[in-house]
């Protein structure tokens, strides 16, 4: 009794002293909860473009959100900017339920740290929001386009998350992990960019960033190559001369790396299955014969789009690949030795490719090929 | 001169009045008609009459409680023997008659010889017969009672599909009957006691003589032979003084209705106690996962008796915690909801003038009165009042924007699961402290929110039901009677009893 005693009095004391601080109560209809965030630089300063549910058209029997509303802040910082957005606002306003931050070009080329920084700071934010680029122009841009042309922004980039989803098997374009990515130097960072179609925001590949600027952006062979080597690649399509089109749908790869006097060796396993999508022939390709030759191109297929993410690495010497962190787990002892040279070498890394695959599930419904018979 | 004489005087009172006191002590515990019939003459139903039994001048009287015997049975197993019965007119004395009555004469196999005031008194009072032999100063007493009672029906709260479908009634010996039906071993042990100095009510304690903890046994007993009150009209009066922590919300003593689950749980080694009057029977020592466990469990597959339970489970966790949870979330952690219900929820709450946490604990508290309300009425008008209650107000209250559908939805779920509990004490129980929880979540949210689990766990880790933690076998070290909490295992795992109930007799088989 007297232990329980004890118990509630020194849980009422903190819940006292919990009260005495500011415990942050606010009613959630008194909060403009901004869904997608946009983050540009323009005319010398930040400029934050927020979109938040209005009370307006919401049917509260209904639970539908209402119209979208658009802020703007601005400021030398973007947390200056943000703090301009706040005031603006009649109501308080919250990052805690934003799901997208759109990276504008010109804010992503000056730099990425200084536009995510103040988010990381932030106690309430989702660590799993996605970050993206907005290619070729601002992300305000894209938010005021969007709503012009009556699209649900918000809505549109779940649609684009979930393809992303459908592509790979972890978004690597989380706040969390792009933070991890900044923090390790050696690392290049890659984000996922996004380009404006008419009515709907497309998937790109990776912006490729070198010391936390916009620098490239790669094509969608390139980003898929990556993704293979990285072992996060849940569907792509492979087109084999127009005769044949196969669709990747099990990928396993292993990275290993050779250190040799300063020279940096990478042999990369893959194991892969496709299953047959489309056949425009009229030979039987379930035969042994016709199988194997398909294998083996399926197989150059995957190596040459490999190559292309590697290729970009060495000729760019941006470690777009992240072999650097695999070399440090794999010869911690050698890689102090080498760490300072590590952005000059990337260029010397030689890559070879070990790559398995077989076709499966042919789905045939009739007999013979599937072809035009 | 003169103080020596009244001293002389007041002694010879003092011992007059004392021979006073102590005739009518001696008077008092002693098996006398004429003392019978005084003391019950004002109570009409007590009958107090002579009876001739035969021509050697033998007057016996006959001491019952009109109402309380079976008449048919008392006029052929006493009242005929006495009166036509050749050889009871060859006894010459009272003390023949006795012995001739108690070595068979009497028409009556439950017949004792009883010489005792006070069980006499109290034998009769229960609906015995009694015949007086005032120059023996004892009786005999025959067990003929009989009075209206219930038959033997379907348990009304834990009824079954598959399964027995009988359940206790308010007659004692009935109840006792259903469980020696049930375990036919020499081991089944069925002490009689009493509590109630006025009302002396028969209690039984149930046990398995080599399996129950004895130091259980004795300390129960203990505790119902120190029960000091006038009169056990409600279970209530008996639990309070069998519960060790007397201040908790949780239930510590479990009641039920079956029989079929009293003998499960007496062949684990507890101890049943079934109180004349009551159609319940208590079991001790009580643990939470008991309480969770229904008979359904059994009756079922392995796989949907498990999980039934699970469910059960989380609905215990859904009715404690959920509106606590909408409180904390809605008015000082919203970033715990995900966006797009953030942002359904923000939507609903548009227009509604309240606070999250008035809205929640308005209609909790509405709730509970629907709820009351409902028991009170007949059970015609309660349907309709519950489509009142819960349909038309509750439609109405979100149409005028009292509330937002997302409280209603909150609260409705959190109302309906709670009373998935099997055991109805439980659910009250849990019903209070949901809103203990709500307040906590409405004063400091999440930091409230956790601060109340943490005393939840804290008190019921604290509970200690006879020398059993109430959270076993959760917090045992030996994890072996786990298999029948959460999940429930096929029965051929169950060999053994749980430790702390039984102490050493543990293997089952």
């Amino acid at each position: 009794m007297r232990k329980s005693l004890i118990i509630i009095i020194i849980m009422l004391f903190f819940q006292l002293y919990g009260c005495s601080h500011d415990m942050n109560r606010r009613e959630i209809d008194e909060i403009n909860l901004i869904h997608v965030m946009g983050i540009d630089y323009k005319e010398g300063e930040y400029v934050l473009t927020a979109i938040y549910s209005s009370s307006q058209g919401a049917d509260p029997e209904k639970g539908s959100e209402g119209d979208e509303e658009v802020s703007e802040g601005r400021g030398s910082t973007p947390f200056e900017a943000f703090q301009n957005l706040k005031l603006k606002n009649k109501k308080s306003v919250s990052i805690a339920n934003t799901g997208y931050f759109l990276i504008g070009e010109d804010a992503a080329k000056k730099n990425i740290e200084k536009c995510i920084d103040f988010l990381s700071r932030d106690e309430t934010v989702k660590m799993e929001s996605l970050i993206f680029v907005t290619q070729g122009s601002e992300a305000s841009y894209f938010i005021s386009e969007g709503i012009e042309k009556g699209q649900i922004v918000h809505e549109d980039l779940e649609a684009v998350e979930q393809k992303q989803q459908e592509l790979v098997t972890r978004n690597d374009n989380t706040l969390v992990n792009i933070l991890n990515e900044i923090e390790n130097i050696t690392t290049g960072v890659i984000i996922p960019y996004l380009k404006a179609e008419e009515n709907s925001f497309l998937l790109g590949g990776y912006a490729v960033f070198d010391n936390l600027s916009l620098v490239d952006y790669l094509d969608l062979d390139t980003s898929a190559g990556i993704n293979i080597i990285k072992n996060i690649i849940r569907a792509y399509p492979i087109y084999l001369d127009d005769d044949v089109a196969l669709s990747l749908s099990y990928s396993k790869s292993r990275i290993k790396s050779e250190l040799d006097n300063e020279q940096v060796k990478v042999v990369i396993h893959v194991d892969f299955e496709t299953m047959v999508k489309e056949v425009n022939v009229n030979e039987d390709i379930f035969r042994n014969e016709a199988l194997n030759n398909i294998t083996e191109m399926q197989n150059d297929y995957i190596i040459n789009i490999m190559k292309k993410a590697t290729n970009y690495s060495t000729s760019s010497g941006r470690d777009i690949l992240q072999i650097a962190r695999l070399v440090q787990n794999q010869h911690t002892k050698k890689w102090s030795e080498i760490e300072g040279e590590w952005d000059n070498m990337i260029s010397d890394i030689q890559y070879e490719f070990d790559v398995k695959s077989k076709v499966t599930k042919s789905f045939i419904l009739g007999v013979g090929s599937g072809g035009f018979e | 001169m003169v103080g020596t004489h009244y001293e002389s005087i007041n002694r010879d009172y003092i011992k007059r009045l004392y021979k006073e006191i102590k005739r009518r002590a001696d008077m008092e515990n002693r098996i006398n008609s004429a003392w019978l019939k005084k003391l019950f003459e004002k109570s009409n139903d007590i009958v107090v009459r002579p009876i001739k039994i035969n021509q050697n001048n033998i007057t016996v009287h006959l001491f019952c409680v009109d109402g309380l015997i079976n008449q048919a049975l008392f006029d052929e197993a006493v009242f005929r023997s006495l009166k036509f019965d050749p050889y009871l007119a060859q006894c010459k004395t009272e003390r023949e008659t006795m012995d001739y009555l108690l070595e068979g004469g009497a028409y009556h196999v439950f017949t004792i010889e009883e010489a005792d005031y006070q069980l006499l008194v109290k034998y009769v009072l229960s609906g015995m017969v009694a015949l007086i032999f005032d120059s023996e100063e004892k009786a005999i007493v025959y067990d003929i009672r009989m009075f209206e009672k219930r038959s033997i029906q379907e348990p009304s709260e834990e009824n079954v599909m598959k399964g027995s479908k009988e359940s206790f009634i308010e007659v004692l010996r009935m109840n006792t009957a259903l469980i020696r039906r049930r375990i036919r071993s020499e081991y089944l042990v069925i002490e009689l006691l009493t509590a109630g100095r006025l009302s002396k009510t028969d209690i039984a304690l149930v046990y398995l003589s080599n399996i129950a903890n004895t130091n259980t046994v004795n300390k129960i007993r203990s505790i119902i032979n120190s029960i000091d009150i006038d009169n056990v009209s409600t279970p209530a009066f008996i639990e309070e003084y069998l519960i060790e922590n007397r201040h908790s919300i949780f239930p510590q003593i479990m009641y039920t209705q079956r029989p079929d689950r009293v003998s499960a749980n007496l062949t684990d080694g507890r101890v049943a106690l079934l109180v004349d009057g009551i159609p319940f029977a208590y079991i001790l020592p009580c643990q939470l996962p008991m309480l969770m466990q229904s008979p359904d469990d059994y009756a079922n597959h392995f796989l949907i008796g498990s999980s039934l339970r699970i469910i059960r489970y989380m609905s215990m966790i859904l009715t404690l915690f959920l509106p606590a949870f909408y409180i904390a979330a809605t008015t000082y952690q919203s970033q715990m909801l995900p966006v797009q219900l953030a942002l359904s929820t923000q939507a609903a709450k548009q227009n509604v003038p309240f606070s999250s946490a008035s809205e929640v604990l308005g209609l909790l508290i509405s709730f509970e009165i629907i709820i009351e309300a409902g028991l009170r009425l007949p059970k015609a008008v309660g349907t309709a009042m519950s489509i009142l209650g819960g349909l038309v107000v509750g439609q109405s209250a979100v149409t005028a924007n009292l509330v937002s559908p997302a409280v209603v939805v909150i609260v409705a779920l959190a109302g309906i699961a709670g009373f998935i509990m099997p055991n109805q004490d439980l659910s009250s129980g849990i019903r209070l402290i949901r809103f203990i929880m709500a307040v906590l979540a409405a004063v400091v949210g999440f930091f409230g929110l956790t601060a109340g689990v943490i005393l939840l766990i804290t008190h019921l880790c604290s509970l200690d039901n006879y020398n059993t933690a109430y959270i076993s076998p959760f917090v045992d070290v030996e994890k072996r009677n786990i298999k029948d909490t959460i999940f429930r295992f096929p029965v051929k795992y169950f060999k053994k009893r749980p430790k702390d109930v039984t102490g050493n007799k543990q293997f089952k088989q």
